[in-house]
């Protein structure tokens, strides 16, 4: 069977949305290259001409897979396998000329409709897809459906509302398994921070107003001023710029930060981390526990195992407590002066002469960037190779990571060692949905410096622009620079509106949704144990209510029946003996021809017929009961006729 | 493999068809009912399965809950697609009708009639063991096949397969229905005997001719009698019988089949089914005269037809 053009058309029309949604893992020529297909695809079957012969689109297809081969290095295992899988469904495309080479095809785009969540998991693209896919539904049941059939929208919403239950049910109920084995990951440039933190970089970050993470708080939202969200350790300076120090990225060395006696009460907190592409989360102070997805790494960060690739949640406990020194290979790294900067070393010695015990040093260093003519900007000017010094005695304008980086660079030429840390502060908090949302204008750099074998926090850009920190990053800007911030639409309030309940809705999403894991199910599991005798009765009584319902409806539709209340009475009685009786004949007709078959039971059958008709056409009240009495009386007999008539049968 | 397989069928054959005819003996009329339905998936329904898995895979290992919720998605249309496809075939009432007739070495057309009260989508019949397959995208009134018939007889039609495969082509449901229907074959009609002697045109040339020319070969179950002994005698090797063209002079318009057996009696009957066929067309009366059987002398297409039933049992 030939296929219709509309199929195609709609095939092409789905291979066209899952080019359009893996485009971010494939290579810009690679997508050109299948769109190309598709449009050609498309305005062929709009003008009717004939498909392109096999041999000639195998001859495309190795071409073209050969072309992938070379690309496989950059292109990694999962995206060529999807690569592949496209250039398969599209070829097949191309020369499809039956129904039955169509079915191949459909089952491709089911799996190439699935692997697109595994680069987009928010919500509207889900829905995107989903879409795609009961397109590509749609055209499996044209295959196997009559040509000209139209669909009946009562009896698919009747499948839909039959299907969905199960769906979830499955979805809910059926136990969940850890990954099997280690899976390729896809390559998408990271988002947030780095392991170099330049001036500059933070400034390029804030601008970006999508979300980083969101937290839960198991108690109390801790104040703002606690909400310092470390993710990186900038340990190693050049004398421009910082870098995440290379003992820092195993697992091994440098370890265990945790404190022996881990006192305070614990804040516990669950953090929904979007895809960063990083290994890197976030956590408040010291995090004591985390669950399993993740682990402590040294000095207090938490890691994930694999590049955060998808929106992850995992659940962490803090204590409120300094981060504890690990040992004297981290003083040595951290006292490291880095090339140049003579001038803030010079400054740093004749501070540190003044002020010798480190919290003074800091509070000196602070009241330094307060009093003196510092400026928080967003568009610092360029800063040379010596960037400290040309920031601290020239432009002495700068954003956070100037301000931490110059901290930390004083106290280590004060001898106190002191590091750069880098992650999100504050964030913008949903009382309604009970959650902060951090995004990435909330990146900030501050300092932590050694004292009493702890190390203590120090923000520099408190002092200098103290609104940023209790308030947010807009107010302590200029309204100038807070229009680099809001460009073009977000402007508007109303849509800011929109977008923000579109994050709220997409925060239940990340929820409900991706969220769910064995310990939702467990939870689940349990919740319908413990109310396991409340949900069984109020089913029995929804069962009962319907069964009720349904009973009166069919009572009401019942036929009125208008046999009289003899005639009744004697079917009852006879009951299987009445298969025998043809349907133009009467009921005392029946009995008096069985009557006759059976010579022993004659007499009364014979008596019965006339009771019957007595009852029935004189519509006597005693007639009925003598035949009442009657049938009574032989309802031994009656039995044996009726059982003697199963035996023949 | 291949000869295994091939083997193999006859004995699942027998096996499956003993235990559909305790299962299902033949009825004139059958409704498909849970008792006589069958549901596997086909081979596209495995694929599909395959594709489940392979997605239970790919989410469990990236713990990515949409492609799990697709998986289970998937899944449960699969399992859903049994219910609707059972539902497609279900309530469909297959009635006998009267008896189909034909010659030996044509076809013949037999008809079922069918009815629901449902719609039914995508059916295909076809009679086990034969390859005609018939397609009804929407159910129609009847479905009629035709069978290549050979040996005379009264036949019982062989089970019809109902299959179908909507709506996804993930399940295959079918059932074997055993229906009465009867079909006839009568004999062929012998064409090149009716110049020889166009028995019914008239009468006084209805005789023997007793000429040398109706020498033929002797084949099993040709009389002793009519063996030309002389001959014999010269040729032992090749017995050689005198041939019965038409029979015996008989009473005009009867049609008469002597007691013969094998392929004399079928050249007999050949014979007698031509004579009867054109004696019908000319519209004089006539009867039959078998070795067990008299049909009275009648005329119109209910005795021909009683005629030819009596030929096809002969």
């Amino acid at each position: 069977m030939l296929v219709a053009p509309r199929l195609l058309m709609l095939w092409a029309g789905i291979q066209l949305s899952i080019v359009l949604l893996l485009q971010q893992a494939f290579a810009l020529w690679i997508t050109a290259l299948f769109i190309l297909l598709m449009l050609y695809k498309i305005t062929a079957t709009w003008q009717g001409k004939a498909t392109l012969s096999l041999k000639l689109v195998n001859l495309l297809a190795a071409a073209i897979a050969l072309a992938l081969i070379v690309n496989i290095r950059q292109a990694g295992v999962l995206h060529f396998m999807l690569q592949i899988l496209l250039l398969a469904a599209s070829c097949r495309l191309l020369a499809l000329k039956h129904s039955a080479d169509a079915r191949q095809l459909v089952w491709v785009h089911y799996f190439l409709i699935a692997s697109c969540f595994v680069i987009h998991q928010d919500m509207f693209t889900a829905l995107l897809i989903f879409t795609v896919f009961t397109l590509n539904l749609y055209s499996h049941f044209r295959l196997f459906a009559p040509p000209r059939l139209h669909i009946s929208w009562r009896q698919t919403s009747r499948s839909i509302l039959i299907v969905l239950p199960l769906w979830l049910a499955m979805f809910t109920l059926f136990p969940r398994l850890p990954p099997f084995w280690q899976i390729p990951n896809a390559k998408v440039a990271s988002t947030g921070l780095s392991d170099t933190l330049d001036p500059g970089s933070i400034e390029q970050l804030v601008k970006d107003d999508s979300l980083a993470f969101r937290v839960e708080f198991n108690g109390e939202l801790p104040t703002r001023t606690q909400l310092y969200w470390r993710a990186y350790l900038y340990e190693d300076f050049n004398g421009r710029s910082w870098q995440v120090n290379p003992l820092r990225q195993h697992r091994s060395q440098l370890n265990k930060a945790l404190p022996q006696n881990a006192s305070g009460i614990g804040l516990q907190y669950r953090v929904i981390a979007e895809a960063s592409q990083q290994h890197n989360l976030f956590a408040l102070m010291l995090p004591t526990t985390v669950s399993n997805e993740v682990y402590i790494a040294s000095a207090g960060l938490i890691k994930s195992n694999k590049p955060v690739s998808q929106r992850t949640s995992y659940q962490v406990t803090s204590i409120n407590a300094p981060v504890t020194w690990s040992g004297n290979t981290e003083t040595d790294i951290n006292l490291q002066l880095g090339v140049g900067n003579a001038k803030t070393q010079v400054f740093a010695k004749q501070l540190a002469e003044q002020y010798p015990s480190p919290p003074q040093l800091v509070q000196a260093i602070a009241t330094h960037f307060n009093q003196q003519h510092y400026f928080y900007s967003l568009t610092p000017p360029p800063l040379g190779n010596n960037s400290v010094d040309s920031f601290m005695f020239d432009s002495r304008t700068g954003f956070c990571s100037h301000y931490a980086s110059a901290a930390a660079l004083i106290l280590r030429a004060a001898g106190i060692p002191a590091r750069v840390v880098g992650g999100y502060q504050g964030g913008d908090w949903h009382p309604q949905q009970g959650y902060l949302a951090v995004r990435q204008r909330e990146a900030h750099a501050w300092v932590e410096y050694l004292d009493n074998e702890q190390w203590q926090l120090f923000d520099p850009t408190a002092a200098v622009a103290p609104e940023r920190i209790l308030n947010s990053l807009e107010s302590a800007l200029t309204a100038e620079q807070r229009q680099l911030l809001f460009s073009g639409w977000a402007q508007f309030e109303l849509l800011q509106s929109i977008r923000l309940q579109l994050m709220h809705l997409d925060y239940y999403w990340s929820v409900w949704v991706l969220g769910f894991n064995d310990n939702s199910q467990q939870t689940l599991w349990r919740n319908l144990r413990q109310y396991f005798t409340t949900i069984l009765s109020v089913l029995a009584i929804l069962v009962g209510i319907t069964l009720l319902l349904f009973g009166l409806f069919f009572w009401q539709r019942r036929p009125t029946n208008l046999a009289p209340e003899a005639a009744v009475l004697v079917q009852h009685k006879l009951g299987k003996l009445l298969q025998a009786k043809a349907p133009e004949q009467t009921l005392s007709a029946f009995i008096q021809q069985l009557a006759l078959q059976q010579p022993v039971h004659q007499h009364w059958l014979l008596l019965l017929a006339k009771t019957y008709e007595q009852a029935v056409f004189k519509n006597e009240a005693e007639a009925l009961k003598r035949l009442q009495q009657l049938l009574k009386r032989h309802s031994k007999e009656l039995r044996a006729l009726r059982r003697g008539c199963i035996k023949n049968a | 493999m291949f000869n295994l397989k091939q083997r193999l069928y006859p004995l699942y054959w027998r096996l499956l068809t003993r235990y559909l005819n305790k299962r299902q003996p033949a009825a004139s009329q059958v409704s498909l009912t849970q008792k006589l339905i069958f549901i596997l998936p086909t081979r596209y329904g495995w694929w599909f399965l395959l594709l489940i898995v392979l997605l239970y895979l790919l989410g469990t290992n990236y713990q990515n809950n949409l492609i799990l919720l697709l998986s289970y998605l998937l899944l449960s249309l699969f399992l859903f697609s049994i219910a609707l496809s059972y539902q497609n075939i279900s309530g469909l009432t297959i009635q006998a009708q009267k008896p189909a007739e034909s010659f030996a070495g044509e076809y013949v057309k037999t008809q079922l009639s069918l009815s629901s009260q449902k719609q039914h989508k995508m059916l295909q019949f076809n009679l086990v063991q034969h390859n005609e397959l018939i397609e009804q995208p929407e159910l129609k009134h009847n479905v009629s096949f035709n069978l290549a018939v050979t040996q005379r007889g009264k036949y019982q039609l062989p089970r019809v397969k109902i299959s179908s495969q909507y709506p996804f082509g993930l399940w295959r449901v079918w059932s074997y229905i055993a229906i009465e229907q009867i079909y006839w074959v009568y004999p062929a009609p012998a064409d090149h005997v009716a110049a020889n002697s166009s028995a019914a045109d008239n009468d006084a040339t209805q005789c023997i001719q007793p000429s040398g020319d109706s020498l033929a070969a002797y084949q099993a179950g040709d009389s002793i009698r009519h063996i030309v002994w002389k001959r014999l005698a010269r040729d032992p090797a090749n017995p050689v019988v005198r041939q019965q063209l038409i029979a015996p002079k008989a009473e005009p318009s009867w049609v008469v089949v002597p007691k013969l057996t094998g392929d004399a009696l079928e050249r007999a009957l050949r014979q007698a089914c031509q004579q009867l066929l054109a004696l019908e067309k000319s519209g004089t009366r006539y009867g039959l005269k078998l070795p067990n059987l008299t049909l009275a002398q009648a005329v119109g297409p209910l005795h021909l037809q009683r005629c030819l039933q009596a030929l096809a049992l002969c």
